[in-house]
């Protein structure tokens, strides 16, 4: 529905000029009304399917699959769309191309609401890649920043190979199960039982989850999103923190039913997440930019919900799903919430450096307020959503730990504390360092502001809802998560969400959190300095390196091979081409060498035709060999009448006549051209071109010669002639007695239109070029 | 059953051509191109010929087209023949109107084809005063 409203906006933009974007905002409020239709039945625990029948010959119907899950993400991709297209009214100058950046962030919409909703595999890659497009198209919004255009690239480079690698995994998936739909897997017992058997079980699982890690810029795919932060604000809020990053969370969350529950999906979701959680984390501290840090956090951020997804293992769900669910809907809100206020700050400063700010509380206190809700819910703060999730978080690691017993009841909580204590370091570097401390004298405007309201007002709201979840989080828990968890686990979930639970494991873990996070705050500047150092110390000890370094190869080769390929003259590829025609003849020759000589030579040929063929060599030779055009030229013309006059031997005498008339008209054509052309151009052919040229030629002529000879001597199994069918018809069906005739115009009409056209083209062609001429003088 | 001294005529035809599209000369090219379509109508033509006369039905007097041709002709889909089949021992009495139909269209799309290509030889040297095929490479640069 997004593509089509989509696809009308430039119409649309005519009437409404610079309010295009409150109708963009309009279409996202429609498909959330659309998405929440569905949402009663869902929360009572039902899935709604439909399908239409699409490509039946390989059992793929255009189908969809609405559960809580695809439900919350439908909620989250609308929503937040209305939020960010209202946003955009306030961000976007009018004087950029508009209609351009809302057609396709409702295009990436329509997709990712597609995507949320497919109920098999193939549909699914589709939409998927599609989000990848126009998330290419979005980053590289700014078109001649080169910035822009690296970041977009980079982002198209990992997703979309990501993107195959999982359409592998689908084909592998089809191959063990014989289906492509999601829900027939996912509801029977006895595929998945023998899915978890099966020799390709582990390569379907790799396949797709790379697929999903690239998408959601985990593990060493993490680098295209701080290079996608080029892209305008509200699309970095929209696409790279709150939907389409999330797409690969999407899917691991939709295939867990799948493959869950076995050691390989631990070790590698968790693991990623993990190590990608403490990279990401310890990573955001060096960046100067705010967006930087956002990017960061926000791989951070989808890093921990892996690892939740993650902590399942011998089909016991535990809490983690539950946690990943809540965490997932909560950092939507607060990163969205971060990357609207980053925009305010940007637009009103700009500048997204972070050390060149300072002190602006007071200058933007409303925005002061929105941004410390929104970092203080990530940092995980009580009472905001942010604590809520976390604690989860922490429980579930707890319960992950224990589970599994020995060293790993410790680690496992140690890890989830650390990567905790990094969060909460940088959310507080994030306010400490706009908002707080003094204004630095210079690099800032003088008058800073809160911005209008139409910038404001969402991020307000976003921030509402913060606190609403962490105050309630009954709500979201029975209208959200609660669906969502039941539709991953496919069982009826009981969660009993509350701000205070006594104290508990958790709770202690959120005192040490805070406790080292602080500590770790005070040393925030050393430790960004000792990255940079290390950074330039150890260049190749970034996953960045080898990408640039791979892409730069790439071109080179590619350029050298296209210059190798496509050296320029023309002459060039005619030789090569007939080389190739050369080598075609010349494989089969030797394989047949023997059947090749002609075996019955005919030379039973009138005297007169006899002469006939040497007037044509002669004249060919004639056109070949004359010094001066126009000599040749007649020489040409002759060799035409002598083939008229072959035809009437060859009992052709539609051909002979039509061969008159259009060597007559070339003739004459020839000569008003030449005429015109005097001729200055000798050409010296040395030996060696010399030689060559004759060596092409003379094999091309035997060639030719040899085949001729051969193609009535039995090489090829004789066929029928179809021309049997005219001869017979011609009178019958077509009434006429030439059959020649009867052929042009009757049975193969349409041929002879075509032959008309090009005549009409190339008489098109030859007036248009002459009277170009008229333009230039 | 071609005559060799054709095929051979043909053949010679083609060479020629050959070796002057690889000239460096627009005008050599394009006559080269010229004597190579003259070569290819040929070769076409010379392959339909069988023995028999001009594909020009000149007898009509009541008797029915098959029997005339003695071809029996039998395309129904359920015996799985699509092509008409030509029973043996019987004689054909025309030679292949079909080629001959093609090599029609053909002749005059490249009159066509030349006329434009020549048009385009003379603007190009218009342009840039040579039909050097190199040179004009080293023009654009």
């Amino acid at each position: 529905m997004p593509f089509v409203l989509a696809g009308i906006l430039p119409a649309v933009e005519k009437l409404l000029k610079d309010k295009i974007g409150w109708y963009a905002s309009a279409v996202a409020f429609l498909s959330l009304l659309l998405v929440a239709q569905a949402a009663p039945e869902i929360i009572h625990g039902e899935t709604i399917q439909g399908s239409i029948e699409w490509l039946p010959s390989v059992g793929i119907d255009f189908s969809f699959y609405i559960d809580g899950l695809s439900v919350m993400f439908g909620f989250i991709v609308s929503g937040i769309g209305v939020i960010i297209m209202s946003y955009s009214n306030g961000y976007m100058s009018k004087k950029e191309d508009l209609p351009r950046y809302y057609q396709q962030l409702l295009f990436f919409m329509g997709s990712m609401l597609g995507m949320v909703f497919s109920a098999n595999t193939i549909q699914l890659f589709i939409f998927w890649e599609l989000t990848s497009v126009t998330s290419f198209m979005l980053i590289g919004y700014w078109r001649n920043r080169p910035m822009s255009v690296y970041g977009a690239t980079k982002s198209m480079l990992i997703t979309a190979t990501g993107g195959l690698f999982m359409l592998a995994g689908f084909l592998v998936l089809h191959a063990i199960t014989g289906t492509f739909d999601i829900p027939t897997i996912m509801h029977s017992e006895s595929i998945k039982e023998m899915l978890h058997g099966h020799d390709l079980f582990l390569a379907a699982l790799i396949l797709i989850f790379i697929g999903a890690a690239s998408k959601s810029a985990q593990g060493p795919f993490y680098i295209w999103l701080p290079n996608a932060m080029e892209a305008p604000t509200p699309v970095s809020a929209f696409l790279h923190s709150a939907t389409m990053v999330k797409a690969g969370i999407y899917l691991v969350a939709r295939i867990h039913p799948i493959f869950s529950g076995t050691d390989a999906w631990f070790i590698m979701v968790s693991g990623i997440g993990i190590f990608t959680m403490l990279l990401a984390g310890f990573l955001a501290f060096r960046q100067t930019d705010i967006k930087g840090i956002l990017a960061y956090s926000t791989i951070s951020q989808l890093a921990y919900l892996m690892t939740m997804y993650g902590y399942t293992t011998h089909h016991h769900p535990g809490i983690g799903v539950a946690a990943a669910t809540f965490h997932l809907l909560n950092h939507a809100t607060f990163k969205a919430c971060l990357f609207l206020v980053a925009g305010i700050v940007a637009h009103e400063t700009a500048t997204r450096d972070i050390t060149k700010m300072g002190g602006l509380r007071k200058e933007m206190p409303i925005t002061f307020i929105v941004a410390t809700i929104g970092a203080l819910s990530m940092a995980g703060i009580p009472p905001l959503n942010g604590f809520l999730s976390k604690e989860m978080f922490y429980e579930s690691s707890v319960e992950m730990g224990h589970l599994l017993g020995g060293p790993w009841s410790i680690l496992i909580p140690a890890l989830a504390v650390l990567g905790g204590v990094f969060t909460f370091a940088y959310s507080i570097k994030l306010i400490d360092g706009i908002f707080l401390g003094k204004r630095p004298s210079k690099g800032l405007p003088d008058h800073i502001h809160d911005p209008s309201m139409i910038m404001l007002a969402p991020a307000i709201f976003l921030a509402g809802l913060i606190i609403l979840f962490g105050l309630v989080p009954s709500i979201p828990v029975h209208y959200f998560v609660g669906p969502t968890v039941s539709g991953i686990l496919l069982e009826e979930a009981h969660l009993h969400v509350k701000l205070w639970h006594g104290i508990t494991p958790s709770l202690i873990m959120t005192i040490v959190t805070f406790a080292l996070g602080i500590l770790t705050y005070t040393q925030y500047g050393k430790i960004a300095d000792w990255q940079d150092r290390f950074n330039a110390k150890f260049p190749w000890i970034s996953v960045n390196y080898y990408y640039d370094a791979t892409v730069e190869n790439a071109k080179n080769v590619t350029a050298k091979f296209s210059n190798r390929m496509q050296p320029g003259p023309v002459k060039t590829y005619v030789v090569a081409l007939l080389l190739l025609v050369i080598a075609m003849f010349a494989i089969p020759a030797a394989l047949l060498a023997t059947s090749f000589i002609p075996q019955n030579l005919n030379f039973d040929v009138p005297l007169y035709e006899s002469l006939i063929f040497l007037f044509m060599v002669v004249s060919a030779l004639g056109a070949a060999l004359l010094p001066r055009y126009i000599p040749a030229i007649i020489s040409l013309s002759g060799l035409g009448y002598l083939v008229a006059l072959l035809f009437i031997y060859l009992q052709a005498p539609d051909l002979a006549l039509t061969q008159v008339l259009v060597e007559t008209l070339s003739t004459i054509i020839f000569l008003l051209a030449i005429v015109k052309i005097p001729q200055k151009f000798r050409e010296h052919i040395p030996a060696s071109t010399l030689v060559r040229d004759l060596l092409i030629s003379v094999t091309i002529a035997s060639i030719v010669f040899i085949m001729l000879i051969n193609a009535t001597q039995g090489i090829v199994p004789p066929f029928e002639s179809l021309s049997h069918y005219f001869i017979e018809k011609s009178l019958p069906l077509a009434g006429g007695h030439n059959i020649v005739n009867v052929i042009i115009v009757d049975f193969r009409g349409y041929d002879t239109l075509g032959e008309i056209s090009v005549l009409c083209l190339a008489a098109f062609g030859v007036y248009n070029l002459i009277h170009s001429r008229g333009d230039d003088q | 059953m071609n005559s060799t001294l054709l095929s051979l005529t043909i053949a010679i035809l083609f060479g020629i051509g050959t070796f002057l599209i690889l000239r460096r000369d627009i005008v050599r090219v394009i006559i080269g191109l010229g004597i190579m379509s003259h070569a290819v109508n040929l070769l076409i033509v010379s392959t339909g010929v069988f023995e028999g006369k001009v594909p020009i039905i000149t007898d009509d007097g009541g008797h029915g087209a098959a029997e005339a041709t003695g071809t029996v002709f039998t395309d129904t889909l359920s015996q799985g023949v699509l092509a008409p089949v030509l029973e043996a021992g019987h004689h054909v009495d025309f030679v292949d109107p079909l080629v001959q139909a093609l090599v029609l269209t053909a002749i005059v799309i490249s009159l066509a084809t030349t006329a434009f290509i020549l048009i385009l030889a003379y603007r190009i040297y218009e342009e840039y005063g040579t039909t050097d095929i190199r040179e004009l490479r080293r023009l654009w640069g």
